[in-house]
């Protein structure tokens, strides 16, 4: 690969002992993967900033960097904690617990993180631009930031993410290549579906795509409209139940004006069909247990919007979420903020409902809460919980949801 | 009488050079949910080495299932000594890669990695067998078959 000066003399020790290591770390990793040169990034998203993630070899990597004076070079910003800082006990996180997150908070803030603890940083302080190089992780963010935005990043792994953000840099391959970011499979929606496609088919379809195309590049024709947090919920299940980091949605992200655009001069190499049949078979594949009575409701996934906010507050206002059922509301402490500043908070408290910051259900220890049947409205909770919580899981609108948290039971999806 | 050693040619991904017993499977596999990182041992209930242990084995699998979280829990393995020694793939994702590269800056210690595995795992090898890997010139020496099952 070719370096500069500058990465030559970074790679000698001249900037410190972690730039050397997380560059030497970058090198190989292009080496490996067929990089020409590295590319400068504008910002990091680093994913092993959860205790659950990271455990005691996170915290002696931050140690020893942090000791050593590590400090990021660019902007970037943190995935979800373990806990919710403000309100773990509430949680029933153990101390012990808690006291490692912390540690881990506090090492990472002596690097320059900016401590966003979400999942969706685009929300935040970390948005990015069209074309801009990013060394981010986090498979929901990576797929929205290169799908949606238009913006380049492969999907780092933890740790690498940290590496990139002490550099400023990442090996050019992969989705840094405009070659490497055509369209390989073509998902075709049938026209009586695209006429009648219902909110809660975007996470649907993300889960069909991402199961039927792995780690290829999918493009999606007959979507008509989608909002951003449509958007979101069909990448982040797509790139649960697979591992896709980018797709183009014909008339709807960037990259894809057009078929033609999307898929650049070579012709799909499969071409699916997806019917009203295919939404309804994946929905069941998504519930992993029976309608009837649930004790835990989790919303949020990725972490929820103003947009989302306000449509919980409306389906809870004067409502109130039925006796031993929780109803818990996963999102970043920026939203939180402004939620409650329009009053959103304060509603949905009321009802009942509880906010869970910085964190999700994935991402915190449950185990003292033993919950046999959890209802979700994400196509991501629906992939995992059934392995971090240990739970059945059953997936269902977000109107259904709300709804099975208010009588108890879910009935409909 | 044992089979003659074979050598086969992949691409060496991760630097290092290790010796040992292989096991083998033909399902593709990911470390997050997928072991245990304070014993090696493999916990995923759907994947067929259910309770076997990776721990300083040469892990053949065809490609991996790769969460970016991966190398939160791979690394804890490393940090207690409880990781596969080596890796071969059909097709090594990045993520995996990625993990070695860790496991050596970090905690000193280097993982071979080899992918172009020609041809399922199973096929070519038996958990058992004792092979030697290169992950530089991505050498897989086969040094003897296992005589304990037929």
């Amino acid at each position: 690969m070719h370096l500069t000066d500058e990465e030559r003399r970074i790679l000698d020790g001249a900037f410190g002992e972690p730039q050397r290591i997380a560059l030497s770390v970058l090198v190989k990793l292009g080496d490996a993967y067929g990089a020409d040169r590295m590319v400068e990034i504008a910002s990091a998203h680093i994913v092993g900033s959860s205790y659950q993630i990271a455990g005691e070899a996170g915290i002696e990597i931050y140690g020893q960097l942090v000791e050593q004076g590590a400090r990021v070079k660019v902007r970037t910003t943190s995935d979800p904690g373990s806990i919710d800082f403000a309100r773990w006990r509430e949680f029933k996180t153990p101390a012990d617990y808690a006291d490692r997150q912390i540690k881990i908070a506090e090492l990472l803030g002596r690097m320059g993180v900016i401590p966003t603890w979400t999942c969706t940083p685009y929300t935040t302080f970390n948005v990015p631009r069209f074309g801009e190089h990013l060394g981010w992780s986090e498979s929901s963010a990576v797929v929205f930031a290169n799908s949606v935005i238009g913006a380049r990043t492969n999907r780092l792994a933890a740790y690498v993410d940290v590496c990139a953000a002490l550099v400023g840099r990442v090996p050019r391959f992969g989705l840094h290549l405009s070659e490497c970011r055509r369209g390989e499979v073509l998902f075709e929606l049938a026209p009586d579906l695209s006429e009648s496609f219902e909110d809660h088919f975007f996470p649907v379809l993300g889960f069909f795509v991402g199961q039927r195309t792995g780690d290829r590049i999918p493009v999606i024709t007959g979507v008509r409209q989608a909002t951003f947090d449509q958007l979101k919920a069909f990448g982040a299940a797509a790139a649960a139940s697979g591992s896709v980091a980018l797709y183009h949605m014909v008339g709807i992200t960037p990259e894809a004006r057009t078929l033609e655009e999307a898929f650049g001069a070579r012709p799909p190499a499969e071409r699916i069909e997806v019917g009203r049949r295919e939404i309804d078979l994946t929905m069941e594949q998504m519930s992993r247990g029976e309608r009837g009575a649930v004790d835990v409701v989790g919303v949020g996934c990725p972490h929820a919007s103003i947009d989302q906010m306000r449509r919980y507050a409306t389906l809870l206002r004067g409502k109130r979420v039925h006796s031993g059922i929780e109803l818990w509301i996963c999102a970043n402490s920026v939203v939180e903020d402004m939620a409650r500043k329009m009053g959103y908070v304060e509603t949905i408290e009321q009802a009942g409902a509880k906010l869970m910051v910085g964190t999700c259900h994935n991402d915190c220890p449950l185990g003292a809460w033993g919950f046999r049947r959890l209802v979700t409205d994400s196509g991501k909770f629906a992939y995992y919980t059934p392995t971090t919580v240990g739970t059945e899981c059953i997936f269902a609108s977000t109107e259904a949801c709300i709804e099975a948290a208010l009588t108890g039971r879910v009935e409909r999806l | 009488m044992s089979s003659p050693p074979a050598m086969l040619q992949g691409k060496g991904c991760a630097p290092g050079d290790f010796e040992g017993e292989a096991v083998v499977s033909n399902q593709p596999f990911g470390f997050w949910q997928g072991i245990d990182p304070q014993t090696g041992t493999v916990i995923d209930k759907r994947h067929d080495l259910c309770g076997t242990s990776l721990k300083g084995k040469v892990f053949f699998f065809p490609y991996g299932r790769g969460s970016t979280g991966t190398p939160g829990i791979f690394l804890e393995a490393v940090r207690n000594g409880c990781a596969p020694a080596a890796i071969v793939n059909v097709k090594s994702e990045p993520m995996i890669v990625m993990c070695a590269l860790l496991a050596e800056a970090f905690f000193k210690v280097q993982i071979p990695i080899v992918d172009g595995l020609a041809g399922n795992p199973r096929d070519i090898l038996r958990t058992g067998d004792r092979v030697r890997v290169n992950g530089t010139t991505g050498a897989i020496e086969v040094i003897s078959r296992d005589q304990s099952t037929p």
